[in-house]
C-alpha cells in the first residue's frame, strides 16, 4: 500500500523541492550576450559542482497536435552530441566522478550534473555540446520513440493509477495546455517527422531560454571566464518564443466521472483550481494540504485512517504550476467501503477547515512542520540549485530562495480558512472514482 | 621585466580569446581539490560520557546521536530481545506513554528514534531543548509496558513468519550460520521460539546493564556551538549514572580449508539466490582498507561495469544486478558476493562468480577501469561530504576504532595512489574461493544435483530457514506420492467417511486492516463451491461455481471467469479432490522430506492440467496435510494448516495461516456444518 501510493506522489510530483532556507544563500548573476542567464552560488565547504540548465520549455508549451514532445527531449538529450558518441554522456560524467539526471514538467525542462569541482569545465562542456550540438537525428529519434512510448505503456497505461494525473488534467483544464500531461499522446510521438523535432530544439534550446546554475565550490570569476568560454559564442534564437498565454476561466460547476482501470482498489480524485505557484494563497493552499494529509497526525489521516477506518491512505498534493493549476486531494477505500461514503467524509473534514478557524496548537505544529521541512529541504547543493532555476524561471527572481520561509509564515489560521472556502469549493472540482476494470463489465450488463 | 611579463601574459589572453574554440576536445580535469573536513571538538563528561560536536551551521538544525561502544552479545535462547530492547526504549517511560512521546516529536517537526545501542534523532535549533528533554526522559526512564512488548513480539513473528518464503531471507540466514558459527553473535538466526521467549525482564535486563554513559559517545552535529553543546550534555546527560559495563570476546570465525557447498530449499522457486561467503579478518581503517576497496568496487561495487555485472548481468543477463562487499569489522569482517538468477543458470551463475574472483588474483586488472572506479570513489566521497552526518561518522570511526586523525582527510591522496598491483595484491590477500561457502537457494532437490561439482568430495549440505541442518533422510522406497495422499485420506477419516459428504458449510474469520472479516465456504458434491468474504452484514466478494460455471460477484459488478481461472476454479471446487487425482488430471510426485513448524513431513507436488503446481506437506506421523505452497505470479502463497478437528467422521483444520509477500493473514474456522441440504441456487 505504501509503496502504490509512493506512485501517485511520484507522479504529481515530478518536481525536485522549491523550498527556501533558513539562512541567507549568497549568489551572484550575470547574462551572456545571447541572452543566457546565469546564477552563481559559492559554497567551498565540499569540492563538488552542480552544473544545471533549465530550459523554460514544459509540456504546455506543445503544439496541441504534438503533446509529450518536451519530455520527449529529455530522452534525446543523452543520445549524445556532435563530439560525444551514443550513449557515452553519461558515462564520461560517472566516470569523472560525477552523477547527473534530468526531469520535465508542465513549465520546464531540468538538466543536472554533480561533480567534483575540478572537473567543472566539463560540466560546461557538457551542457554546451547539448545546448548547441545534440544529436537530433534519425537515428537518436527513432530510438527515443520506442523508448519513450514502452515509458508511456509501463508507468501511465499498465500502472495502477498510472493515467491519473492525465485523466485529471484533460478533465480540469478546457482551454490552457496544462489539458494534456507531460508524457502527452503516445501517436502525436510516433507521426512526429525529424524535422518537427528538430524546429523544437532550435526554438527552445537556445541560451535566451535557459538558466545556468553554478552551485558549490566555484569561484565567480572563473564561472564567469568559462561560462563565456563555452557559451558565449551559441547564438540565440530570433523572435519571439511560444508562450501561452491562455487563461483558464474560474469554474462553478463541477465535473464528475469514472475512470475503470487496472486496478483492485478503487480511489476517490478531488482536483480543485487553485493559483499559480508563488502567489501568497498557493502558500496557503500548501500549508492546507499539510494540515488535511500531512502525517498520521493530519486531519484526513486521523479521521478517515484511523478513526472511521473508511481509508487506507490519503493525500493532498499541490501541483506546482507556472500558471494557475490544482491541488490533488485522494483516498483509497477500505475493502468493500463505497466511494461515496469516502468522499462524503473527505468533503466533512473540508467543511470543518471551512466553517471552523483551526486551533492556535494545531496550527503552530504546521508551521513548525512547514519549517523543518523547508531547512532540511535546502541542505544539498542539488537542492539550492534547482531552487534557484525554478525562481528565476518563474519569477525572474532567485532570491525567493531566501524569501520563501517567510511567505508561508506569513499565512494566518484565517488564510487557511479563506483559501478553504475560496478554493475548495464543490463546484470548483473535478471528482474522479477510479474504478477496478471488472466492474465496467457490470455495468455495460445492465 | 614585470612589464615585460604582463604584456606577454596580454598577449597571451588575447590570442587565446581570438581563437576559435575546440568543441571537439574534451576539457581535462584541473587539479585535485583539496578537501577539508570539517574539524570535531571531543570533551569528556564527569560520568566518562564522550561527546564529540560538529560544527556546521549552514542549516538551522541539529543532530544528536547516541553510540554505545559495547561488544555484540551473545542472545541464545532468547535471539531476538536485544534490538528488540533498543525499540522499546521509545515505547513508553515512567511519565510519558508512547503516543504522548509521539506527539511531542511531531509538533516540534523532529524525529526519534532507538536502537539497541542508542538513540537518535534531528530536530531544529530552537526547539533543540524541548527535544532533549525527551530523548532524556526515554534515555534514563524507559518503562518498557508489558503491552508494547507484546505488540512487538506479534510483529516480530509475523515477520519471520512472512520471511520464511522469501529466498533472500533464507540465504541471509543460511549465510549467518555457515559464516559464522552458531557460537557467534553474528550466527544467530531468530526464530519463533526464540521470539516468544523473549521478556520484559530480559529487555529491561539489557538496557540496566549496557545502557551506561562510561562507554557511550554522544555526537552533536549541526548548528550548535561547543559552549551550547557543553551546556546541553551536562544539562541532558550530566546526571546519567556510570557503572560495570561487561565485554565480551569471541573466537575468530574459522575458515574452510576447502569450498563448503551448501543450498536451502525454497518450494516452487523459479530462481535461485546464489552467495558466495567467508569470515575475513578485516578490521575498520586497517591498512588494506582503501585498496582493497578499490578491488572490491572492480569486482563488484554497485556499477553496471563492474566485473560481476559485465559478466552476470550485461553478457549473459543471468541476473538484474550482482554485487560483492568486503565487510570491515572490529569483531569480525566478512566477503560476501551475491546475486537473484535464472534458476537454470544457478551452477553456471554461480561458476562465472568464482571465475571473476580467481580471474581478479590471477591477472591485473586494466589501468583505465581503475582510474575510473577511482574517479566513482572520489567523487561519491566528496558528495557524502555535503552531510554533516557523514563528518560525524567519520569522527566516532577515529574514536572508536582508534584512527590516525588524518585518516579521513587523506583519504583521497591515498586512494588516488593505489595501483594495479596493489589491486592483485588486494585480490591475493583478500578474494578465497578456495576457502568460501558457496551457498545457493531455490529448488533444492535441482540444486542438489547441479551444485555438487563446487565440492571436492561430492557433499552437498541442506540448511533450513533457521540455519539448521537439513537431515538427509532417504525416502524409503515403500513410501511415494500415493502412499503418502492415502495415508491423509485415512488420517482425516478415511474414503468411506469422506463419500458421506454430499455438502458441508464452513464459517471462518480473520482480521484484516483491523476489521473482522468473515468467510463462508459452502460445498456440495461433486464440484459445487461458493465462497463469500462478508465485512458486518456487507458482501466484499463473492466466488461460485456451479459445476460449469464460474463467477466473481463484487460490490463493482460481477465477472464471468474462463480459460485458465475457470479450470482451477473446477478443481478448486471439488469436493475431496484426493479422492479423484486422475479423473481431474492432477500428477502427483514426492519431491521429499522435510520439516514444517518442527514437524518432520513428506512434501507432494500437486501439477495441475494447466502447469500451475502446489506443494503440500504432510505430517509423517499423523498423515494430516500442515502446509501447502502455491506460486501465484511473482508471489508465492504459503498456507499451514493446524487445529484439525472431527465434524461428522472426518477431520478438518480450523486453523490456516496464509502468507503472501509480507502480508500474513491468520483465518479460524467457527463452524463447519455437513450435509444440510445446501440448495443449487447457492451456487449460482
Amino acid at each position: 500500500m505504501k509503496k502504490l501510493l509512493f506512485l501517485l506522489f511520484v507522479f504529481c510530483m515530478s518536481f525536485p523541492g522549491r523550498y527556501a532556507h533558513a539562512e541567507e544563500i549568497d549568489f551572484k548573476e550575470f547574462d551572456l550576450s545571447n541572452g543566457l542567464h546565469v546564477i552563481v552560488h559559492e559554497d567551498h565547504s565540499v569540492p563538488i559542482v552542480v552544473v544545471s540548465l533549465m530550459y523554460h520549455v514544459g509540456s504546455k508549451n506543445e503544439n496541441p497536435e504534438r503533446t509529450g514532445f518536451a519530455h520527449f527531449f529529455e530522452h534525446l538529450m543523452f543520445e549524445g552530441t556532435k563530439h560525444i558518441k551514443r550513449f557515452e554522456y553519461d558515462k564520461i560524467v560517472e566516470n569523472a566522478g560525477g552523477t547527473l539526471n534530468a526531469n520535465t514538467s508542465n513549465d520546464r525542462t531540468y538538466y543536472y550534473e554533480i561533480l567534483p569541482s575540478n572537473q567543472l569545465e566539463l560540466g560546461l562542456w557538457l551542457e554546451s555540446e547539448r545546448m548547441l550540438h545534440a544529436r537530433v537525428d534519425s537515428l537518436g529519434i527513432a530510438t527515443q520513440k520506442g523508448v519513450v512510448i514502452e515509458e508511456k505503456k509501463q508507468n501511465y497505461d499498465n500502472r495502477p493509477y498510472g493515467s491519473l494525473l492525465p485523466e485529471i488534467l484533460r478533465r480540469a483544464f478546457t482551454k490552457h495546455p496544462y489539458q494534456w500531461a507531460t508524457i502527452g499522446d503516445a501517436d502525436h510521438i510516433r507521426a512526429a517527422k525529424d524535422e518537427e523535432f528538430k524546429e523544437f530544439y532550435d526554438s527552445f534550446y537556445v541560451p535566451n531560454n535557459a538558466v545556468l546554475i553554478l552551485a558549490g565550490d566555484v569561484k565567480f570569476n572563473e564561472a564567469k571566464k568559462l561560462t563565456e568560454k563555452y557559451f558565449g559564442d551559441i547564438p540565440s534564437s530570433e523572435g519571439e518564443i511560444y508562450r501561452p498565454e491562455v487563461v483558464e476561466e474560474v469554474k462553478y460547476e463541477e465535473i464528475r466521472d469514472t475512470v475503470y482501470d487496472n486496478i483492485q482498489l478503487p480511489a476517490v480524485i478531488q482536483a480543485y483550481h487553485i493559483p499559480a505557484m508563488g502567489t501568497d494563497d498557493f502558500y496557503a493552499v500548501e500549508m492546507l494540504s499539510q494540515l488535511l494529509a500531512s502525517g498520521q497526525s493530519s486531519r484526513l489521516y486521523k479521521s478517515l485512517v484511523d478513526e472511521q477506518q473508511l481509508a487506507l491512505e490519503v493525500a493532498a498534493i499541490p501541483l506546482p504550476f507556472e500558471d494557475p493549476g490544482l491541488v490533488i486531494t485522494l483516498a483509497l477505500p477500505n475493502v468493500g467501503l463505497d466511494c461515496r461514503d469516502l468522499e462524503n467524509a473527505m468533503d466533512q473534514e473540508i467543511e470543518n477547515v471551512q466553517n471552523n478557524l483551526i486551533p492556535q496548537k494545531e496550527f503552530q505544529k504546521l508551521k513548525n512542520q512547514v519549517e523543518n521541512q523547508i531547512v532540511t529541504q535546502n541542505a544539498t547543493l542539488a537542492n539550492r540549485a534547482s531552487t534557484l532555476a525554478e525562481n528565476y524561471t518563474y519569477f525572474k527572481d532567485a532570491n525567493r530562495i531566501n524569501t520563501d520561509l517567510d511567505r508561508y509564515l506569513a499565512v494566518t489560521r484565517e488564510d487557511l480558512q479563506r483559501v478553504a472556502n475560496d478554493y475548495f469549493r464543490k463546484n470548483n472540482r473535478v471528482v474522479l472514482y477510479y474504478l477496478p476494470q471488472s466492474s465496467r463489465n457490470e455495468s455495460s450488463n445492465e | 621585466m614585470k612589464r615585460i611579463v604582463f604584456s606577454f601574459i596580454l598577449l597571451l589572453l588575447t590570442l587565446c580569446a581570438g581563437a576559435q574554440l575546440d568543441r571537439s576536445v574534451r576539457p581535462k580535469p584541473g587539479p585535485a581539490p583539496e578537501i577539508q573536513i570539517g574539524d570535531y571538538e571531543l570533551f569528556t563528561l564527569d560520568n566518562g560520557l564522550k561527546v564529540i560536536v560538529v560544527e556546521n551551521h549552514k542549516i538551522p538544525k541539529v543532530t544528536y546521536h547516541l553510540s554505545l561502544d559495547i561488544d555484540p552479545v551473545m542472545e541464545g535462547e532468547q535471539a531476538g530481545y536485544v534490538s528488540m530492547a533498543g525499540n522499546l526504549l521509545r515505547a513508553g517511560t515512567t511519565s510519558r506513554s508512547k503516543a504522548e512521546i509521539d506527539e511531542a516529536i511531531d509538533f516540534i517537526g523532529a524525529s526519534l528514534n532507538t536502537r539497541a545501542t542508542g538513540i537518535s534523532g534531528s530536530v531544529l535549533k530552537k526547539f533543540s531543548d524541548n527535544f532533549l528533554e525527551i530523548m532524556n526522559d526515554v534515555l534514563l526512564h524507559p518503562s518498557f509496558p508489558e503491552e508494547e512488548v507484546n505488540k512487538l513480539k506479534k510483529q516480530h513473528i509475523s515477520a519471520i513468519q512472512a520471511s520464511k518464503s522469501d529466498a533472500s531471507s533464507i540465504a541471509s540466514n543460511i549465510n549467518s550460520v555457515v559464516t559464522f558459527g552458531a557460537t557467534h553473535p553474528y550466527g544467530e538466526v531468530l526464530s519463533e521460539t526464540s521470539i516468544e521467549k523473549i521478556t520484559r525482564d530480559l529487555c529491561q535486563t539489557y538496557y540496566q546493564t549496557y545502557f551506561k554513559p562510561n562507554t557511550a559517545y554522544l555526537i552533536m552535529v549541526g548548528d550548535i556551538t561547543l559552549k551550547e553543546a557543553k551546556r546541553q550534555a551536562e544539562q541532558y546527560f550530566g546526571s546519567w549514572q556510570k557503572g560495570d559495563v561487561p565485554s565480551h570476546s569471541y573466537d575468530e570465525p574459522a575458515l574452510n580449508t576447502r569450498p563448503r557447498v551448501v543450498i536451502g530449499n525454497r518450494d516452487g522457486a523459479v530462481q535461485s539466490v546464489i552467495m558466495v561467503s567467508y569470515p575475513l579478518v578485516f578490521k575498520p581503517g586497517n591498512p588494506d582498507a582503501i585498496k582493497a576497496s578499490v578491488m572490491n568496487s572492480v569486482l563488484g561495487g554497485g556499477s553496471l561495469s563492474s566485473r560481476l555485472n559485465a559478466n552476470l548481468r550485461e553478457d549473459k543477463a543471468f541476473t538484474y544486478g550482482a554485487y560483492s562487499s568486503l565487510n570491515a569489522d572490529k569483531l569480525t569482517g566478512s566477503f560476501n558476493a551475491s546475486a537473484e538468477v535464472k534458476g537454470a543458470a544457478t551452477d553456471t551463475a554461480m561458476q562465472e562468480v568464482l571465475y571473476e574472483m580467481k580471474h581478479m588474483k590471477d591477472e591485473t586488472v586494466d589501468p583505465e577501469m581503475i582510474e575510473q572506479v577511482k574517479n566513482r570513489m572520489a567523487g561519491s566521497f566528496a558528495r557524502s561530504l555535503e552531510r554533516p552526518e557523514t563528518i560525524a561518522d567519520f569522527a566516532l570511526n577515529i574514536e572508536k576504532y582508534g584512527l590516525p586523525q588524518d585518516y579521513y582527510a587523506t583519504y583521497l591522496k591515498k586512494l588516488s595512489q593505489v595501483t594495479p598491483a596493489d589491486i592483485q595484491e588486494m585480490a591475493r590477500k583478500y578474494l578465497k574461493p578456495e576457502n568460501a561457502n558457496i551457498i545457493a537457494v531455490g529448488d533444492a532437490r535441482e540444486l542438489s544435483k547441479i551444485m555438487v561439482r563446487f565440492s571436492k568430495d561430492g557433499t552437498v549440505e541442506e540448511f533450513d530457514y533457521y540455519g539448521n541442518p537439513v537431515k538427509k533422510s532417504e525416502i524409503p522406497a515403500d513410501i511415494t506420492a500415493n502412499n503418502v495422499i492415502n495415508s491423509y485420506i485415512k488420517a482425516i477419516g478415511g474414503r468411506e467417511n469422506l463419500l458421506k459428504v454430499k455438502d458441508i458449510r464452513m464459517i471462518s474469520g480473520t482480521v484484516m486492516q483491523g476489521m473482522n472479516i468473515e468467510i463462508g465456504i459452502s460445498r456440495k458434491a461433486p464440484n459445487k463451491i461458493c465462497v463469500e468474504t462478508k465485512m458486518g452484514d456487507q458482501v466484499l466478494t463473492k466466488q461460485v461455481f456451479d459445476g460449469v460455471k464460474g463467477k466473481v460477484k463484487s460490490p463493482m459488478g460481477d465477472q464471468e471467469l474462463t480459460g485458465n481461472e475457470l479450470e482451477s476454479m473446477r478443481i478448486e471446487a471439488t469436493l475431496n479432490p484426493e479422492l479423484n487425482l486422475d479423473k481431474l488430471g492432477i500428477t502427483t510426485e514426492l519431491t521429499g522430506a522435510g520439516d514444517v513448524n518442527g514437524k518432520k513431513v513428506w512434501k507432494v507436488k500437486m501439477t495441475m492440467p494447466s502447469g500451475t503446481s502446489s506443494t503440500d506437506a504432510y505430517d509423517q506421523d499423523t498423515g494430516l496435510k500442515v502446509q501447502s505452497v502455491t506460486q501465484q505470479g511473482q508471489m508465492t502463497v504459503t498456507t499451514t494448516y493446524s487445529d484439525y478437528r472431527e465434524v461428522e467422521g472426518v477431520l478438518y483444520p480450523f486453523k490456516s495461516v496464509q502468507s503472501l509477500g509480507s502480508q500474513v493473514v491468520e483465518i479460524e474456522t467457527k463452524s463447519i456444518e455437513i450435509n444440510t441440504g445446501i440448495d443449487d441456487s447457492v451456487f449460482e
